[in-house]
């Protein structure tokens, strides 16, 4: 095992740790930028020079947005009920399964710790996508789910080329844009991130359904 | 290169527009500036152009210029109904970004990547969706939205990542192809909001206006569509792994947005929610042909695809045009509104025909041809009867119209018109003589935008522009493909030997 790349997949478990379970918003975007940044240098070759800067650009934009939109201080985001012990524990036990399943069935070509964090990314953004009552939360959980398939992705096919890794950093910037933009528009009434209540009956459209736009 | 001025105008364009978006003349000018120019760009689209990018890159095809043509043209359209209703001044911003996404992933030699670019497109739907005024219930449709694009895409990576690359050591079952496959399908039906992932989309009807709705569950998600017939003609089709659990799956989801889609778009009540679930029907249909295992479907399937944009997008701008001449969109008060708008009824005709279809245009031939090659003996005939089920609400939509005129079907604004309505032009002030002229043939600039794309959804559907040679098309291939199956003829292990232009229809050996 390069130790180098196990420091690099710990740091990017952690900082997803942190995005999933941290109450303040701005600590949850720190938390989900490490994990952005740093999930492109797990990869061995490391990727090509060009790629790897788009990665890191995008990743440092996303998170920007995302720390605009989260502007203000004590700004809160939902974060996990159960507590970040009981994250670690999910993304350990989803390590240990992506770690051991090295390839999914056939030669892999690219590092194992690749999976492993991938693994972990995606099992700590269930909670948050499936259950997420604000819209950080669960925009939050997307980019982990971005990030671990990617970092999947990265291990079963090995190090992305350029044209992939360009492709991969547009989609994480645009991610990242609209989960900010989205919650700019929740936060808009000047509360909180918080989903509009689910109307449980249907209610009667009125021609005036889509005010005409200001001109 | 004519590629590359295509993605350069669209994105360019796109960017302008949120750029100004701060002043909404200026930014619709730039938008509506921006899809003329697509669509000259995309006209001007080479089908041979191949641009090589390390062992990928991005090819064009007569396809992809048809489907960019049409998108760009439909796009402008419902831009113009947009305008004409008075909604969402970003629909041109959204519908550029989402283009230039759509051309990178039907050019993009390599599936990895081109999932990857076809979520990324589905992500711009936002915009449409947010109000002007940007409010908490927008964000919460629009982040339900994200999240069915974000799942959809990570599953359709999750499918190609896994496929592609070297599997001749494998040691899996060969049923993980089989999951593989209908990760990959049902990541397709998510995206288009096929029944049963349709929560996300029927909700999405109560904040995007109609005109936007095509942009986000047909233009973005078809790309994506289309990506996924060429992974499954290459990478599943020539499988010898029995995948029929798998292929019941993605037929039980066709079947049931097909018909349960044209049943729940007939008792709405709302023009809006008729158009989302027409949608969701049609795509059914999209579905269906992924079931389609053998490479017969490629071109029908293809081929009504692009009808499905045109006719969807007119019947949006249809729905369209209707607000803005009546003022609401809801058929209980929309009795008499083709006695009282001509040219609405009209359009209204052309849809039908072009959608429904009949015996010998090429869309219907295309999707009876579908279901044939999905399904065998009484159930294709069911099936064939259940895509004619679209009949039931447009019959519906047209007793409403021939029936008695109710008080809201005159027209919502004494100003506001079907006739067109032009007075001397004013050369002393020539800007206001054009802003008073369109303000009082809004609904007749409705009307005829929709009946415009009426037209363009017709010669879609009987084959013109060379649609059905252009869907009959073999992607074009860079390189060999990345996945490898078959043995060299040296007798190792490499790329399967593939002719430049044609897929690999390589059996697999999976034992």
């Amino acid at each position: 095992m390069n130790p180098a790349l196990a420091g690099v997949a710990l740091a990017v478990v952690l900082g997803a740790v942190v995005a999933g379970s941290a109450r303040s918003a701005r600590a949850a975007v720190l938390g989900l930028v490490a994990a952005l940044v740093l999930a492109p240098l797990l990869a061995d070759p490391t990727p090509q020079p060009f790629g790897l800067a788009a990665r890191l650009i995008a990743a440092i934009l996303a998170g920007y947005l995302l720390w605009v939109a989260a502007r203000g201080s004590g700004v809160r985001t939902g974060g996990s009920r159960l507590g970040w012990p009981a994250e670690v524990l999910i993304a350990s036990a989803a390590a240990v399964v992506g770690y051991g399943s090295e390839g999914l069935g056939a030669p892999a070509l690219g590092p194992a710790l690749a999976q492993a964090a991938g693994f972990a990314l995606a099992a700590l953004s269930i909670a948050p996508i499936a259950s997420g009552r604000d819209v950080v939360r669960v925009g939050t959980g997307l980019l982990l789910l971005a990030n671990g398939a990617i970092l999947v992705r990265t291990a079963l096919g090995g190090t992305p080329e350029a044209l992939e890794e360009v492709a991969i950093a547009g989609m994480i910037a645009a991610l990242g844009g609209a989960v900010a933009v989205l919650a700019m528009s929740a936060r808009a009434d000047g509360t909180g991130f918080e989903l509009a209540a689910d109307r449980s009956v249907r209610q009667r459209r009125f021609a005036d359904a889509h005010p005409l736009d200001p001109q | 290169m004519s590629l590359a001025v295509y993605l350069v105008v669209t994105l360019g364009f796109a960017a302008l527009t949120l750029g100004a978006r701060g002043r909404p003349g200026l930014s619709t000018a730039f938008g509506l500036v921006g899809l003329v120019a697509a669509t000259v760009a995309a006209l001007a689209i080479d089908p041979t152009d191949v641009v090589a990018i390390g062992r990928s890159g991005l090819a064009a095809s007569a396809y992809a210029r048809l489907f960019l043509v049409l998108g760009s043209l439909v796009g402008l359209g419902l831009a113009l109904a947009a305008l004409a209703s008075g909604t969402r001044r970003d629909a041109p911003m959204a519908t550029l970004a989402t283009l230039g996404i759509a051309s990178l992933t039907l050019t993009l030699t390599d599936p990895r990547i081109a999932v990857v670019s076809a979520t990324t497109g589905g992500l711009f739907g936002v915009w449409l969706i947010l109000a002007p005024g940007a409010d908490r219930a927008g964000a919460t449709l629009g982040i339900r939205e994200l999240r069915a694009v974000v799942v959809a895409g990570m599953m359709a990576i999750a499918a190609t990542a896994w496929i592609g690359r070297d599997l001749t050591q494998l040691a899996a079952q060969p049923v993980v192809f089989g999951l593989a496959y209908l990760c990959f399908a049902l990541a397709v039906a998510v995206r288009f909001g096929a029944i049963p992932f349709h929560l996300w989309a029927a909700r999405l009807t109560d904040a995007a206006p109609e005109t936007a709705l095509p942009i986000i569950t047909v233009l973005a998600p078809a790309s994506l569509a289309i990506v996924a017939l060429a992974w499954i003609d290459a990478s599943i089709a020539p499988l010898l792994v029995d995948l029929e659990l798998e292929r019941i799956v993605v037929l039980a989801i066709a079947v049931a947005s097909i018909v349960l889609a044209a049943l729940a778009a007939f008792v709405q009540d709302d023009l809006e929610h008729v158009v989302g679930y027409s949608i969701v029907g049609d795509a059914g249909v999209v579905v269906l042909a992924l079931a389609v295992l053998e490479p017969a479907g490629w071109a029908p399937a293809r081929l009504w695809i692009l009808v499905f944009i045109v006719t969807r997008s007119a019947f949006a701008a249809w729905a369209g045009g209707i607000r803005t001449t009546f003022g609401t969109g809801r058929t209980p008060d929309l009795g008499g509104w083709a006695i009282r708008s001509p040219i609405l009824a009209i359009a209204f005709g052309l849809i039908v025909i072009a959608g429904v279809g009949l015996p010998g245009l090429a869309a219907f031939d295309a999707r009876s041809s579908l279901v044939r090659l999905a399904l065998d003996g009484p159930a294709a005939s069911m099936v064939l009867l259940g895509t004619l089920a679209p009949l039931a609400y447009y019959g519906r939509l047209l007793v409403i119209g021939l029936g008695r005129p109710s008080g809201a079907t005159r027209p919502a604004d004494r100003a506001i018109e079907w006739r067109p309505r032009a007075r001397r032009p004013d050369l002393t002030s020539p800007g206001a003589w054009l802003k008073t002229t369109w303000q009082g043939n809004r609904a007749f600039s409705g009307a005829v935008i929709a009946a415009m794309l009426g037209v363009l959804a017709l010669a879609t559907s009987v084959g013109a522009f060379g649609g059905p040679a252009a869907a009959a098309g073999l992607p074009a291939i860079v390189e060999g493909p990345s996945e490898t199956f078959a043995p060299t003829p040296s007798g190792g292990i490499g790329p399967a030997p593939v002719e430049s232009g044609l897929p690999s229809f390589q059996p697999i050996p999976t034992r």
